[in-house]
């Protein structure tokens, strides 16, 4: 995804603007998504453990910065409690798939389990919390997203407290056993791959269109005729799901589920993920992932002042991009308007 | 037809609508016209759910709009536009109008998204978006940012995007304001080609050249009452509406006291001269 030619100045794209409109051309964008899978597989074969892992996480919170993408850069409402649904997910493969009740599901079932009740979740945080706007629903969520875990830390008949819940089952996916980082990196590729085109589907289609038009004027939609209420507790329940799916993967990868793992920072790192890769866009995710994921393992050397250069490189990128590095918003049509200089 | 039944509005101690009664009558442009205050927007705000009514009932076509929730207004089959321009301005311009013809249904949105349904459907609204906006002239700015263009065309995707859902009401607030000359000749061309045997066009405006010339029927409000109604002729035929409506000193206390010496309501029928209701 790096062949952008030069951006076609006013005169050339008022030519443009004047063509006929041309159907959507989907090999430039097709083959530009193709090539980072490519890469993870090849990365797979080569590459020892440790580097692998963070590889696992750069994906993990690119595929969970997709899922956020749908509420907060599309709908334009910010979420700051969206570990929840990655800890409810987590959680439904710590004690469905584990000896604390000596369930044991298998994981294609929990991923759809733990995928589901998030956007359930999602959908009942939704009811209430949509009413507000703005600054005051980012706090309702984040109060959420701290209700969660503070349960997940209280109930400890279920959820064995502050302790967490160890020996959780190793995970299998039809026939295939899922342990080293490597298994994970190739299931979070498929994931990141199903998650991508999940997001793409929403973007380019009605309801991408209704979520946008919320996002722009909540007023004008609903006077276009968008049940804006509706529109925003689907968006909600989708990005739970996939918030969830992440969490279920998180946990067997993991193989241990404790409250700490579902902070707020966590939900803010998501934010971040999306803010400084651009929001709204898909490949923005992918990018602001591998940023916030590297940096702070690049500045280990650096034990002291780890947190502090971490913080500073954010600030430096949020001044220099102040829209997100992939800034011009809505990801894919523009990547094949850049890539194919087609229209869609 | 948009029938207003005996609407009031009352914000806090102020009468802003008071007892407002008529009908728009499809197949022909009605002008909403009066001083500034005069309730003319507050009645366009009423009809399309941005505000309830006090008192009274508005109808498309026999529904009662406030007994709808307000996204169902626009599928009542009521389009507007705003006083103040409203596009979504990150969007493009052909997008902006497949906004007014996203399926109703959700369920169907959510279906529509994972492929379930055909894609023929889509295909079929843009195409409907893009002929819309070739109408309007608009078809070289189609993928352009909305925001992006110049004001006296975002007027016209405003526009745009309030037909291409096909409503059989249309409220035009203020389309003139901020236009020049020329962009308000256009304007004008375009909306009496909009002009249609199923379409009832009210037309809020302070141009009244503009009004005058394309308008049907003019009802004039004063103070949240209607003061008059009329074929333009009439009106244009009463120099002290039209004096009131310039705000000169006094004459809309003339008009007032010369209706309240009349006492008696006299109706009188379209083209015959003036209809002046008790204030």
């Amino acid at each position: 995804m790096t062949s952008d030619p030069p951006q076609t100045g006013g005169a050339a794209a008022g030519a443009q603007a004047l063509a006929p409109p041309r159907t959507t051309r989907v090999w430039p964008g097709a083959l530009a998504m193709a090539l980072v899978p490519v890469l993870a597989l090849v990365a797979g074969q080569f590459l020892p453990a440790y580097p692998l892992r963070i590889l696992d996480m750069i994906l993990l919170y690119a595929i969970l910065g997709l899922g956020l993408n749908i509420i907060v850069g599309y709908a334009g409402l910010l979420d700051l409690g969206y570990v929840a649904f990655y800890a409810i997910g987590a959680y439904s493969w710590a004690l469905l798939a584990s000896g604390q009740f000596d369930i044991h599901l298998p994981f294609a079932l929990v991923l759809l389990i733990g995928a589901s009740l998030a956007g359930v979740a999602g959908i009942l945080l939704g009811i209430p919390v949509l009413r507000l706007r703005g600054d005051y629903l980012a706090i309702v969520t984040l109060g959420f997203g701290e209700i969660i875990r503070v349960l997940m830390n209280n109930l400890d008949g279920v959820t064995n407290g502050p302790q967490g819940i160890a020996r959780i089952d190793e995970a299998h996916l039809f026939g295939w056993t899922l342990s080293t980082p490597q298994d994970f990196l190739y299931l979070l590729v498929a994931m990141l791959v199903v998650v991508f085109l999940f997001v793409w589907r929403i973007q380019e289609s009605a309801l991408g269109t209704a979520l946008s038009a919320v996002r722009e004027d909540q007023d004008a939609a609903r006077g276009c005729g968008i049940d804006t209420t509706r529109v925003k507790l689907v968006a909600f329940a989708l990005s739970a799901f996939v918030g969830g799916g992440c969490g279920v993967v998180f946990a067997a990868m993991q193989r241990f589920v404790s409250p700490e793992s579902f902070t707020f920072w966590e939900s803010l790192i998501i934010v971040l993920v999306i803010v400084i890769g651009g929001l709204g866009n898909p490949f923005g995710a992918l990018l602001g992932a591998t940023l916030l994921i590297l940096i702070p393992e690049l500045l280990r050397a650096y034990a002291d002042y780890r947190l502090l250069l971490y913080g500073m490189a954010l600030v430096i990128i949020i001044l220099a991009r102040p829209r997100g590095i992939i800034s011009r918003p809505f990801g894919p049509s523009w990547l094949m308007r850049r890539l194919g200089g087609g229209k869609c | 037809m948009l029938t207003f039944e005996h609407v009031t509005k009352q914000f806090g101690a102020l009468k802003a609508i008071d007892d407002v009664s008529f009908e728009v009558r499809p197949g022909i442009i009605t002008a909403v016209i009066g001083p500034n205050g005069a309730g003319k927007s507050t009645l366009v705000n009423m009809a399309a759910g941005s505000y309830g009514v006090s008192s009274g009932r508005i109808l498309v076509d026999g529904v009662e709009l406030q007994r709808l929730p307000k996204h169902r207004i626009a599928h009542a089959g009521l389009a507007r536009t705003y006083q103040n321009i409203r596009l979504f301005d990150g969007m493009s311009v052909v997008k902006n109008l497949e906004v007014a013809l996203v399926p109703p249904r959700v369920g169907r949105l959510v279906a529509d998204t994972f492929g379930l349904t055909p894609r023929a459907a889509a295909e079929e609204r843009r195409a409907r978006c893009h002929d819309v906006l070739a109408r309007l002239g608009l078809a070289p700015y189609a993928e352009r940012q909305a925001g992006s263009l110049a004001y006296g065309q975002q007027k016209l995707v405003e526009l745009a995007r309030a037909i291409v859902g096909g409503p059989r009401v249309l409220l035009l607030d203020e389309p003139a304001a901020g236009l020049n000359h020329g962009e308000t000749e256009l304007l004008k061309q375009h909306i009496l080609a909009l002009r249609a045997p199923d379409l009832a066009m009210v037309l809020i405006e302070h141009d009244m050249k503009l009004i005058m010339s394309i308008s049907d029927t003019i009802v004039v409000m004063n103070r949240g009452q209607v003061l008059a109604q009329g074929t333009a002729a009439d009106i244009r035929a009463n120099i002290e509406v039209q004096e009131a409506y310039l705000g000169q000193p006094g004459a809309i206390k003339d008009i007032e006291a010369a209706a309240r010496g009349r006492r008696n309501r006299v109706r009188i029928r379209e083209g015959e001269g003036l209809t002046w209701h008790q204030p």
